[in-house]
């Protein structure tokens, strides 16, 4: 069975290149109680009615994350969230909290256990399926232990309230973080941002010293980055995790650029297809590595897969991507017939050759480069800026989509 | 009377300004978000004013908020 491709959405753009990406499902949060209530776009409750329209549409599954710690004052809205998704047909909530969980098992609307949980054996599944179909496991399992609980569900024919087998679900790629699956104090230790209401300032991401107290003599690191790990990307053994019986492969980065998006999401459906094929080959997973890293990401590891004691520290501050995006300007006007796009170019200049990026609500992720480039009827080589150029372009794009030039970031370390 | 502004839509319902300054601050549980007592919405942003006794313990509820989105105006 091919396994579902569950991407992150953190926005209009995000959610159009997600479907345009060949995903199954998306996950979204909402107003503020999830995950990424300080860094992602949240939908609002109205909005919740758009997603699912555009979800059905596209015959794609969508997720509600609801998994923040709940506070009593939470109730309310936590009750009017799952309501909205149950009556505008969203396909589940994702929960953390019991009380979340309680309600929407009350008014029947199917629930996810979130990674929050840190469910780890097959115990703690059986407890969860009570409520659950599908059982985010916990990031820090090796893929035998995750295939030892895909196994025992099988045999032991262990079903959620859907009467269906429950489903595994893990991360397969994305930020990993440096607590048990993002139960981190630090954030509000040190600036009373709490990572369990989804404020988290990454203080992880900092460079750190370690200085003894009596003599304050300081100690030696190979990197000054001691809590930041590298970005989890299971591609190469992808094979691997999907024949440990895992049926849902979920990405992290609802703080993410469509961009991104549209990158990682179009990588992954390539090598699901090939797995299922059985033509995934080393050659193959290269190629697609390199594309992989055209995009935000703190260096790779396995996570913890493969049974390694500690993720690898990403050793540098922030994004490691080959390319980088650059703003440009906006989309005045797009020619159906002609396929001509009308870009008002603002803050950097465009020439012909230039590889650009197109990003917008409806558009999600349009890539191109500058074959041609017109102004007042007259063929240029670069438009200047500001200015109003046209230039060919065979998808289409629309007003005020942004548009970004790419270029290789300069010189990035490997280690 | 001090001016307090806050930018209402981004509160995560964190419950630190209502913990720290009662007596200006309470949780809406309809919302899940924190209300300035007698603020009044002016372009999505709700202006409530403080007595002066009150500017310490606000001002430290502005610094504790997570998203910064309460400022105590000076004097």
């Amino acid at each position: 069975m091919k396994p579902e491709i569950m991407a992150p959405v953190g926005s209009f753009e995000s959610l159009a290149a997600a479907i345009n990406a060949g995903c199954d499902s998306v996950f979204f949060g909402v107003e503020q109680l999830n995950m990424r209530s300080r860094s992602a776009h949240n939908f609002t409750l109205e909005e919740i009615f758009e997603v699912s329209e555009y979800c059905k549409k596209a015959k794609v599954r969508s997720y509600i994350t609801l998994n923040v710690l709940l506070y009593e004052h939470d109730m309310t809205l936590m009750r009017k969230i799952v309501d909205v998704a149950k009556a505008a047909g969203i396909t589940a909530v994702i929960c953390q909290d019991i009380a979340a969980i309680q309600y929407a098992r009350q008014v029947e609307m199917p629930v996810h256990a979130s990674t929050q949980l840190s469910i780890s054996n097959y115990e703690s599944v059986k407890f969860y399926a009570q409520f659950c179909d599908t059982i985010v496991l916990a990031r820090e399992l090796d893929l035998q232990m995750i295939g030892n609980i895909c196994k025992r569900i099988e045999e032991e024919g262990l079903r959620g309230p859907s009467g269906e087998l429950v489903k595994i679900e893990v991360f397969v790629h994305g930020a990993l973080c440096i607590a048990q699956s993002g139960r981190c104090h630090m954030s509000i230790l040190t600036t009373n941002t709490s990572a369990q209401r989804g404020a988290c300032l990454q203080e992880c991401r900092k460079k750190y010293r370690i200085i003894e107290e009596e003599t304050g003599n300081e100690m030696v690191l190979d990197n000054q980055y001691v809590l930041s790990p590298k970005d989890l990307c299971a591609l190469p053994f992808l094979d691997q995790v999907i024949s440990a019986g895992v049926s849902v492969l979920k990405f992290e980065g609802r703080a993410r650029s469509a961009q991104y998006v549209d990158t990682v999401i179009r990588v992954y459906r390539e090598a699901v297809e090939s797995i299922e094929l059985g033509t995934f080959s080393n050659e193959k997973i290269e190629i697609w590595m390199e594309r992989l890293r055209t995009v935000y990401n703190r260096g790779f590891c396995e996570g913890y897969f493969m049974g390694k004691t500690l993720p690898e520290w990403s050793g540098a501050s922030g994004n490691r991507s080959t390319d980088e995006r650059v703003y440009v300007g906006q989309v005045k006007h797009y020619f159906d017939k002609a396929q001509v796009a009308e870009l008002d170019i603002r803050a950097q200049e465009l020439k012909k050759g230039d590889h650009f990026v197109v990003m917008g609500k409806t558009t999600g992720v349009v890539y191109g480069s500058v074959s041609e480039m017109m102004r007042d009827e007259k063929s240029i080589e670069s438009s200047g800026k500001p200015s109003t150029v046209t230039i060919p372009l065979k998808e289409k794009v629309r007003y005020n989509d942004h548009i970004y030039l790419l270029k290789k970031r300069g010189a990035v370390q490997d280690d | 009377m001090i001016k307090v502004i806050h930018h209402r839509k981004k509160c995560i319902g964190c419950n630190s300004c209502v913990a720290i300054a009662p007596q200006n601050w309470v949780m809406d549980a309809e919302e899940g978000k924190s209300r300035l007592i007698a603020a009044r919405e002016k372009g999505g942003l709700f202006v409530g004013e403080i007595f002066e006794c009150d500017r310490e313990a606000n001002e430290q509820a502005a610094r504790a908020c997570p998203m910064k989105i309460i400022k105590v105006n000076q004097a």
